[in-house]
């Protein structure tokens, strides 16, 4: 069930990153050929770009939270010891996912303050429908990293039953 | 407050992601200057409002369909045939590739994977010795950063808010330096030995050229469309990507359609990486600059720095620091802020304290214990760690006295401006 789940989430994620990466390739080559050729253009296609930059980054940042790829350092847990090492990677992730989780909560704050002020982007669409994206982001992403937190806890005693059947 | 801080810094350097370490800093400082928490989100949705930044998702991409394809081998043989003839060839190929490969996939490590492999058992197999080659291709990985549209220069433009062109300009003589230093150091230390690869051949080179026919037009498009005003530099970055998928998936189906996903897929998920961390830094630079940091970093600094010189030498040493345990796109978006304002205090000029930042932080990836290269290098060619330190270190000095030279020698970066 919970597998199921997971493929069906990352498929879910690599349509959005398929289909906003694609979108903004053809979006952005039509307007320098409608410029450069015709001399027009949509008015409403670079915003449209910069906030699919937003959407796009979002996408991957959640793409990279469930490989657990994000930018870290990293220079001290490999001297640890395996279960050192498994309790380091426990902390850090459940601090991460607490981060995420107090970002995606502002960011719920932002947007339900930017649909009462009835905020809008391109043209008159309520900007909250753009902005939703973010918080979903960042509830997803401590979503996962607490996953990944429980996995490195379990496997912190997985490896003590280990040592002790040997 | 010092306890917090060090909490966070021991999270980071025990692999919490940075992107949290920095957001949780920028919520702290908020809550302590009773600022509303959600002008974290503020900031970071600012990133929706930077054209420029529509270039970072469209390059890396290009640059990952680029090393997916065959245009690695291709660039090697074209580099073989005009600069096979010179003694000492295929070292000198072997930079010249990497630099030009680098400067188009953005420095993340692609380039040792991609053309490394390519190399590494071709300058063993002409004789160069293994330990020079070693550190020849690891050293050549991140060759390149200061060339356009390399990903780190048009991020330093964003952040400084300088304009890219300006900063493509002047890369140009600043990265020739670090390749002639390095194509030198390799003649010399292979003068007995080195043969050239080849005598020169019109031929080959049309051959080659042949080969490369549809790779050809991209730098010439890329740089040609941006310098001539035709598109700008975001826009550039649309063409490379559209014409690097309608080449390589349409045209010499070198990379099958169903592959593109994933290739979308590897990319972004670095794309999503960098920009989390721009976002959250927007947020953590907004604080600081509230509070004056800079202002007291410049008060700090005044106090036992008073010419442009020692203050060249102090950041010169300050970004070897940083370098060595900071990513470069981490670096970029948290420190330049903070030191732009104190440099131009000192008289810096943006864009050549942008050559300084970005050729120091090249030594970065080298420099032990978080350089980038050295552990994709030990990964990728099964050498152990400590022999790709040893390997690399003499590239290292070399890349040293360059970043040296570009420091203190600002008309190189300013020339063309």
């Amino acid at each position: 069930m919970l597998a199921r789940l997971a493929r069906w989430g990352k498929a879910a994620e690599d349509t959005v990153l398929v289909l906003l990466l694609s979108a903004m390739i053809a979006l952005a080559t039509s307007q320098i050929v409608m410029r450069n050729l015709f001399d027009s253009g949509l008015i409403w296609a670079d915003e449209a770009l910069r906030l699919m930059v937003l959407w796009l980054a979002l996408a991957g940042a959640v793409a990279a939270a469930r490989a657990d790829k994000h930018i870290s350092i990293d220079v001290l847990s490999r001297f640890l010891p395996p279960i050192g090492f498994r309790l380091a990677r426990t902390v850090t992730h459940l601090f991460t996912a607490g981060v995420c989780g107090a970002i995606a909560w502002h960011a719920w704050r932002f947007v339900a303050s930017s649909r009462e002020y009835e905020d809008t982007l391109l043209g008159d669409q309520p900007a909250w429908i753009f902005q939703v994206v973010l918080p979903v982001a960042f509830a997803l992403m401590a979503w996962r990293y607490l996953c990944l937190a429980l996995t490195a806890f379990v496997a912190l005693f997985a490896k003590r039953r280990g040592d002790a059947a040997s | 407050m010092i306890v917090f801080g060090v909490l966070l810094l021991l999270l980071a350097l025990f692999g919490a992601p940075l992107f949290a370490v920095i957001a949780a800093s920028a919520l702290a400082s908020y809550s302590r200057e009773d600022i509303d928490l959600s002008a974290l989100v503020i900031e970071f949705f600012s990133i929706a409002e930077m054209p420029v930044l529509l270039a970072i998702p469209l390059f890396t991409f290009a640059g990952y369909v680029l090393s997916e394809s065959q245009a690695p081998g291709r660039l090697v043989r074209l580099s073989q045939a005009l600069l096979g003839w010179m003694p000492g060839g295929l070292a000198i190929v072997s930079l010249a590739a990497c630099a030009f490969f680098t400067a188009f996939t953005g420095a993340s490590g692609v380039t040792i994977i991609a053309l490394g492999a390519i190399l590494y058992p071709a300058l063993a197999q002409s004789g160069y010795d293994s330990k020079f080659n070693l550190g020849l291709v690891t050293s050549a990985g991140s060759l390149g950063l200061l060339f356009a549209p390399s990903l780190p220069l048009i991020l330093y433009g964003i952040v400084a808010q300088v304009p890219i062109d300006d900063l493509f300009l002047a890369g140009i003589l600043p990265g020739m330096l670090m390749l002639f230093m390095l194509a030198g150091w390799s003649l010399w230390v292979n003068r007995g030995t080195a043969q050239p690869l080849a005598a020169f051949s019109w031929q080959k080179v049309a051959s080659a050229l042949r080969e490369s026919v549809w790779d050809l037009p991209l730098p010439i498009v890329v740089l040609g469309g941006i310098y001539s005003g035709y598109f700008a530099v975001s826009e550039a970055a649309a063409v490379t990507a559209l014409y690097a998928i309608i080449v390589e998936v349409f045209i010499l189906r070198e990379i099958p359609l169903r592959q593109l996903p994933d290739i979308m897929r590897e990319s972004m998920l670095l794309v999503g990486g960098i920009l989390v961390i721009l976002g959250v830094s927007l947020a953590s630079t907004n604080i600081m600059i509230d509070i004056g940091a800079p202002q007291q970093l410049l008060a700090w600094i005044s106090g036992f720095v008073s010419s442009q010189t020692s203050f060249l030498l102090l950041l010169l040493l300050f970004l070897l620091v940083l370098g060595a345990i900071l990513d470069i796109f981490s670096a970029l978006v948290l420190v330049v802020p903070l030191i732009l304002p104190v440099a131009l205090q000192y008289g810096v000029e943006p864009v050549h304290l942008g050559m300084i930042f970005l050729a120091t932080m090249q030594l970065g990836y080298l420099t032990p214990p978080v350089g980038l290269n050295l552990f994709i290098a030990s990964y990728r060619f099964e050498r152990p760690i400590t022999e790709v330190y040893a390997a690399t270190f003499p590239f290292l000095v070399i890349l040293l006295l360059s970043v040296i030279v570009i420091t203190f020698w600002p008309s190189l970066s300013l020339v063309f401006l």
